[in-house]
């Protein structure tokens, strides 16, 4: 079982020095010499040469690299390019309004789709099933900024329940955004939820299928406290690891939703620096991507072997 | 700023999720009609006073700041909170601002500006010509890096300003300009008090008719109406503005009644039939706001000949491009930059002739000329203007393949280093700073690298000349040379379509030129 863990951890702390190589190449990659982007039109060789020794853009790519890890592992990323202001407290501010949209999309998408998923698995080929299928794939294949357009036209242009954009900068408090998390949420959610729903609803088949499922049954139980007791938590497991994948999905998936709805978030954050070419910005936001990604796998990994005896025991009983 | 391209690069993912957003989803239900229905003017009416108009504006960049000179400056503020020396009338012509006459000496050598008395800042103290010297030394000093230096650091020696009494303001040039008031209507060129620098870009003392209370770079902002303005006080108790970068966004919130224009926005052609067609919402039309240019690179083969590019222009008519690219919704360029309502602009230009065209790339030895055009996303008309060009370019056996290069980095892996390409300016510049900008030889934005001594020499004329008929003449002989010789066609100006509320009253923009006094909304 340790083993195992140390195991899972040790290939994520490589995945994650991995990454970040890549982040960085990636950022240097970047179409144009960085100076000469940044200037723009004002761009005289005496001006490029100057702004290339100050973003030490002439000192060799490895010595640069050491010198951003040094920092990102004390949590200094630098100064924004554009603003001038420390990338960390800058990106933690846009990270923790994201934060609030990805928490309530959570919630919406797994307790929505774990019911319909269950409804679904237990309805099996009858018509609550094919039309729970069918919307939910519906979800996962409409892209997620044609599914937040669709609500703003439903419920901010033609019914005025919520804002259709937050009006706010980014050092609005969590009370005032939290009217215009919803639509942004709620779209989020849509994408997300069809994965989650069909698991679920394959893991319900699956139980209720299963012998141990047939013996309660037997027994006399009601089937709601079949599914309760006894196939819930069998469902949960397999849907865990979606569950995780999805809110490390759910990292990038704001970048698109956030612009539509000009949420004050990291995707929003992080297109601006893109466009602004500001790279210490870019960095970390794609380093912080990075590990949210792996820390959630990781988790995913870790749960799903403390809940399952099998893989917890790691095989001994053979 | 509004007139180099970053306002474009702001709706680079506009044109990504807008077209494919809201635009996609609704030209549906608005029906594909090939013609725009979209209406030629904002609400009539006069507005009522009082009320607080909410304005959605493309930020600038994260490091904004509301010091007029710099590049970086929020440009809807600076209207509101400032004044200029000049500005442009609606005919085109100057107009009085902060300066109620001026006159330049027998030679067009040194010009002396008549300030207004009784102007007050917004904290009170007087304006003077003191202030008025300060702000060009600060557009002058090279720690400010405006962009208008450059067109003003050759004319003026900072150190020779001279303020001989409280409202009046000497400017002796180095070289004569009879141009030069016209110079000043930039909007970098907006008064701010003596001594400011430092502190302008946070707080917007300025003499405008209204008074900063609140701004954050990238952010919200709000100004309200200042009682003691000059000219009396502005219809609206204030002005909120918000940041709002992507496109779609604006248009939703705007659809949503969350405000009551978009500035800085060229609708697409879908998305303003979805505003016109809303109740909320309608759409104004700011007249040839933007014109669009094809640069041939006058130094790249085969345009170093100037035969190609009299073919190129010759070949194409620029009537086709208005009625295909622009659906109408604007007006044909004919080669020539002056934008119609300018004073000087003269209206004759070689007639479409793609016989002639081909006739002329014979001689040039360019039979079946095929050449490559550079076209991006960064503009929704970019694309559709360069296919127009080559559809009617065809019939002078001229072969363009249009290829569509990232948007991203289109300004400077693109343009000035592509022999041809797509692009586009922001009408409202002066004549002489539009040519000397754009068209004299070893200017930085001159997209063509087009060298012609004689161009250079007529521009020199004109600044010289006093006389402004004579003077008018030598810059329609500007604009010919330009249309006969020049690297750079110009099919078309475009109309900005622009998103307002039903509610608002007054609207007034031409150029660089906006009306905060005036504008207002419908009484309740």
């Amino acid at each position: 079982m340790l083993s195992f863990v140390a195991r899972r951890v040790g290939a994520a702390a490589g995945t994650l020095v991995l990454s970040s190589v890549i982040v960085f190449l990636a950022v240097q990659a970047l179409p144009g010499d960085v100076a000469t982007q940044i200037l723009g039109k004002d761009a005289t060789p005496d001006a490029v040469a100057a702004l290339r020794g100050k973003l030490g853009l002439d000192q060799p790519a490895w010595e640069r690299y050491a010198h951003w890890m040094r920092g990102a592992l004390h949590g200094d990323f630098g100064a924004s390019l554009v603003s001038s202001r420390p990338v960390g407290g800058e990106v933690a501010t846009y990270l923790g309004n994201s934060a609030l949209i990805a928490l309530v999309t959570v919630l919406f998408a797994v307790t929505g789709s774990i019911v319909l998923g269950i409804v679904a698995g237990l309805n099996r080929d009858r018509w609550p099933d094919h039309l729970i299928s069918t919307v939910s794939l519906v979800g996962m294949s409409v892209p997620e900024f044609v599914v937040a357009t669709v609500l703003v036209l439903c419920f901010s242009v033609a019914l005025p329940w919520f804002p259709a954009v937050v009006l706010y900068g980014p050092e609005a408090s969590a009370g005032r955004l939290l009217p215009a998390v919803w639509l942004p949420a709620l779209a989020l959610a849509v994408v997300m939820a069809a994965y989650i729903v069909r698991m679920a609803r394959t893991s319900v088949i699956d139980v209720m299928a299963s012998e141990y499922v047939t013996t309660a049954r037997l027994k006399g139980l009601s089937t709601w406290r079949v599914v309760t007791r006894h196939a819930l938590p069998s469902a949960l497991l397999p849907t865990l690891h979606v569950i995780a994948l999805n809110v490390a999905w759910l990292a990038g998936g704001v970048a698109v939703v956030e612009n539509v709805f000009n949420y004050p978030g990291i995707g929003k954050l992080m297109l601006s620096s893109v466009q602004n070419r500001d790279l210490p910005v870019i960095q970390a936001i794609a380093l912080i991507s990075a590990v949210i990604y792996v820390v959630c796998n990781l988790a995913a990994d870790v749960g799903a072997m403390a809940l399952n005896p099998k893989l917890r025991t790691g095989g001994r009983t053979r | 700023m509004p007139d180099t391209h970053h306002l474009g690069r702001r709706s680079v993912l506009a044109a990504g999720v807008a077209s494919l957003g809201a635009s996609w989803l609704l030209t549906g239900c608005a029906g594909a009609a090939s013609t725009p229905v979209v209406p030629a003017s904002a609400q009539k009416g006069a507005p009522a006073r009082g009320g607080t108009l909410r304005i959605a504006r493309p930020p600038a960049s994260d490091a904004e700041t509301l010091d007029p000179a710099s590049s970086l400056s929020a440009y809807e503020y600076l209207g509101a909170l400032y004044n200029r020396l000049v500005r442009i009338g609606a005919d085109g012509t100057l107009a009085a601002d902060l300066a109620e006459s001026w006159e330049p000496d027998d030679k067009a050598a040194t010009w002396t500006f008549r300030l207004r008395k009784g102007v007050t800042f917004h904290d009170g103290r007087a304006f003077t010509a003191a202030d008025a010297a300060y702000t060009l030394r600060h557009i002058l000093d090279k720690a400010t890096a405006s962009p208008q230096a450059a067109v003003l650091a050759p004319l003026i020696d900072p150190a020779a300003l001279r303020t001989p009494d409280p409202h009046t303001l000497v400017v002796p040039l180095n070289t004569p300009n009879a141009e030069f008031p016209s110079l000043l209507t930039h909007y970098n060129c907006y008064v701010i008090p003596h001594g400011s620098a430092k502190s302008i870009g946070r707080t917007g003392i300025g003499t405008g008719p209204f008074k900063l209370e609140s701004f954050a770079p990238a952010g919200p902002g709000r100004i309200t109406a200042y009682r003691d303005h000059w000219a009396g006080p502005p219809v609206l108790d204030a002005i909120a503005f918000y940041s709002v970068a992507d496109m779609s966004a604006r248009s939703n919130a705007l659809l949503a009644g969350q405000v009551d224009l978009l500035s800085q926005t060229n609708l697409d052609f879908a998305t303003a039939r979805v505003v016109a067609a809303s109740d909320r919402a309608t759409v104004a039309r700011v007249k040839n706001a933007q014109w669009y240019v094809l640069p041939m690179l006058t130094t790249e083969k085969p345009f170093t000949d100037v035969r190609v590019r009299q073919a190129m222009k010759l070949a194409y008519d620029p009537e086709h491009v208005v009625k295909v690219a622009l659906q109408g919704a604007g007006s044909a360029g004919w080669d020539n930059p002056v934008p119609p309502s300018d004073p000087v602009y003269i209206s004759a230009h070689p007639a479409h002739d793609p016989d002639k065209a081909r006739y002329l790339l014979k001689q040039a030895g360019q039979e079946g000329l095929a050449v490559d055009l550079y076209t991006s996303a960064y503009d929704p008309l970019f694309t559709p203007m360069a296919l127009a060009y080559r559809d009617s370019a065809r019939r002078a056996g001229i072969r363009v393949r249009v290829k569509t290069a990232s948007a991203d980095s289109y300004y400077t892996q693109v343009w000035m280093k592509k022999p041809l390409m797509a692009t586009y300016w922001f009408t409202g510049r002066p004549v002489d700073q539009l040519f000397t900008q754009i068209f004299r030889s070893g200017s930085s934005y001159n997209e063509t690298a087009w060298s012609d001594k004689d161009f250079d020499a007529l521009l020199d004329r004109a600044r010289r000349e006093t006389d402004d008929t004579r003077r008018h003449g030598l810059y329609g002989e500007a604009q010919t040379m330009v249309i006969d010789r020049g690297g750079a066609m110009t099919p078309m100006f475009a109309d900005r379509l622009v998103g307002i509320s039903r509610q608002v009253r007054g609207y007034d923009e031409h150029g660089f030129e906006f009306d905060y006094l005036g504008i207002g909304l419908k009484g309740a």
